[in-house]
């Protein structure tokens, strides 16, 4: 009862407020959109965002990156499955499957579906956010320290290892070199320089974002310029047949799974979205008895890939308000917001700002229930992209992954 | 032996090379780390020794199993094509990828061979500028003569050309011919359509970069681009 009077309490302080309204709305379709536009994602309205949140409330700038996450997190699926550009890694498994169903000519199925699931995870997680919040921080604190959180740490590189490379050896390669990447730059305990070589930019390390952009946006465009070298670029087909509800209902099974799974990956701090949608997939690949066909334009793995990682965003914001740990870039600017206000995100925010914490709670709420009419209006807009030529699209992709950051 | 092919010994050589060479270099900054005993450089050696034991973990499983080891589902999964389409190209050959790569070493020239004349003839600014210049307008000559029969090698250089030239000539001067240049590597041939497509381009990048969000594009430092950049941020802004 405590949790209603409280859920209504923030969305009365959300919507009662014309600022907030508008800031809500802005962080909607900001989020999805540059989740969406090839070469950016929603990190990079957030980078963008984050030195004009100083001017902003402290539940205003909170809320907004709240509300980007949510939508931000669904929108990069849109350009995996029409683009095979993952928005972010959290929506690398959704291209899996996604890009094959637009192949095929069924973009508007696969979005359709990734909407819909988008939307039903987000909103469920949001809900056991509000009710569970509470004891499960308090549950954490006593039983997560640094042997936990390295544990869980590496039983979420095992899972990254295991999907998405040809086999077990380049999946741990691929890790480790990532891990290399991230040694370079001021070594974070003595602050000694690592591999560095002399150049400034180096001291800082080499940073999330643009590593992003240049693994997803820029290298999908020299894939392209290959293709067309040789011939065989196709221009993915249009399609914006929506899947029926028997078909999503047939899903049922593979939401259910993915919630579970996203939820409690989210949870985990230094995880979040990315390991929850990974795992959702891989999940859906083992439990299934036509796994063959994962990969060649699957719903099923949409549905896993997409309802998983939205289940996390609900589920990210437990370790992070409740702790002070950010599971992932995004969540780790919403930090830098706190900072800029003079707070300390961790168990105090539940005692000091209890009203904050609630409009967030609602915030997010009502940013995964406006990705169902959103992300359907939105969507065929967005699908239309489909018929600009690559070569039209490919300097802009490479414009912003340039200057996006 | 069968299984195995030179592409793995390669593929293998090429980590174990990485792996020495970084940790040749970590001893640079080995140093002690009064509240960590390991120091500075125990974790990444650690990382090293685990890359040297998977790349030759790799060669023994591709020695005695070849290439298909892994799950069948998710490498079909995460094959973008670029592999094949390489082959059938022909782009695999070692000629080939010289050539490439000699075309991507042209912007690294211009990041350098300024800063060196520069040095060597005691060069004042202005001096050093009209060596950029140079530098770039020769640079740029050689790059247009190489990628012809290489638009592979032309599209991978580009970006890095318009990274090494965007300090000093500006975003606002490069940016179109780099738009442009994108768009011709990529096939595109109809030049009407060309010029609509970059000018919508750069017209929706300035009034979302500069005059919606006021971030700082790169003006250039050389003149007279820094004039023609600054008089486009003041006419937005």
């Amino acid at each position: 009862m405590e949790t209603l009077t409280n859920f209504i309490n923030g969305t009365i302080a959300l919507f009662g407020d014309p600022l907030g309204i508008l800031i809500f709305l802005g962080g909607v379709i900001g989020g999805m959109l540059f989740g969406a536009i090839p070469g950016v994602s929603m990190l990079t309205l957030a980078a963008i965002l984050l030195p004009f949140t100083a001017h902003l409330s402290p539940e205003h700038g909170i809320m907004l990156f709240s509300v980007i996450y949510c939508t931000g997190v669904y929108g990069g699926a849109i350009t995996a499955i029409l683009f095979n550009i993952p928005g972010a890694p959290e929506n690398a498994p959704t291209a899996f499957d996604g890009y094959p169903m637009t192949q095929k000519g069924q973009a508007g199925k696969a979005v359709g579906a990734a909407v819909t699931c988008s939307a039903i995870g987000g909103t469920v997680s949001a809900v056991i956010m509000m009710i569970a919040t509470a004891p499960i921080a308090g549950w954490a604190i006593s039983a997560f320290g640094p042997p936990e959180i390295f544990a869980l740490v590496f039983f979420g590189l095992a899972v990254a290892s295991s999907v998405g490379a040809k086999t077990f050896w380049k999946g741990w390669l691929s890790i480790l070199l990532g891990l290399l990447i991230a040694v370079v730059g001021l070594d974070p305990v003595g602050g000694i320089e690592r591999w560095d070589f002399g150049m400034p930019y180096l001291l800082a390390g080499i940073h999330f974002i643009p590593t992003i952009l240049g693994f997803f946006a820029v290298s999908e465009v020299f894939v392209q310029v290959e293709k067309k070298a040789r011939g065989s670029y196709s221009a993915p087909k249009v399609g914006v047949d929506f899947p029926s509800l028997a078909e999503l209902f047939a899903q049922k099974v593979a939401v259910i799974r993915s919630i579970v799974i996203g939820f409690f990956c989210g949870i985990l701090p230094g995880i979040g979205a990315t390991l929850a949608a990974f795992m959702g997939y891989n999940e859906a690949v083992r439990w299934s008895k036509d796994s063959k066909e994962f990969g060649t334009g699957k719903m099923e793995g949409v549905v896993s890939s997409e309802t998983a990682n939205n289940a996390a965003t609900g589920a990210a914001m437990i370790p992070l308000l409740a702790l002070g740990l950010p599971g992932g870039a995004l969540t780790a600017m919403m930090v830098a917001v706190f900072q800029m206000h003079d707070m300390e995100p961790g168990p105090l925010v539940f005692l000091n700002s209890a009203d904050l914490v609630w409009v967030v709670f609602s915030a997010m709420f009502f940013a995964n229930l406006s990705i169902l009419l959103i992300g359907f209006l939105e969507t065929k807009t967005i699908i239309n992209l489909l018929r600009i030529p690559f070569q039209f699209l490919a300097p802009v992709i490479l414009l912003l992954a340039t200057v996006g950051y | 032996m069968k299984n195995l092919r030179i592409a793995h010994v390669v593929e293998a050589a090429i980590w174990l090379s990485l792996a020495l060479l970084l940790f040749v270099n970590s001893f640079d900054f080995n140093q002690e780390i009064e509240i960590y005993r390991y120091g500075a450089s125990a974790w990444p050696r650690a990382l090293l020794l685990l890359i040297a034991v998977a790349a030759i973990g790799q060669l023994f499983g591709q020695w005695l199993r070849g290439e298909s080891q892994g799950s069948e589902i998710l490498s079909k999964a995460s094959d973008d094509g670029a592999e094949l389409a390489a082959e059938v190209s022909n782009h695999n050959n070692p000629k080939w990828l010289a050539w490439t790569f000699l075309i991507m070493t042209i912007p690294f020239f211009y990041m350098n061979v300024p800063g060196v004349v520069g040095d060597l003839l005691s060069l004042d600014k202005a001096g050093l500028n009209q060596a950029k210049l140079l530098t770039a307008a020769v640079l740029l000559g050689i790059f247009l003569l190489a990628i012809r029969g290489n638009h592979i090698g032309g599209m991978l250089t580009l970006p890095l050309l318009f990274g090494a030239f965007l300090q000093d000539f500006g975003f606002y001067f490069t940016a179109p011919f780099f738009i442009l240049g994108t768009m011709y590597l990529m096939g595109e041939r109809r030049w009407k359509n060309m010029i609509m497509v970059g000018a919508l381009v750069m017209g929706i990048m300035l009034a979302l970069f500069v005059s919606l969000l006021y971030v700082g594009l790169p003006t250039g430092i050389i003149s007279p681009f820094y004039e023609f950049g600054t008089t486009i941020v003041n006419l937005l802004q």
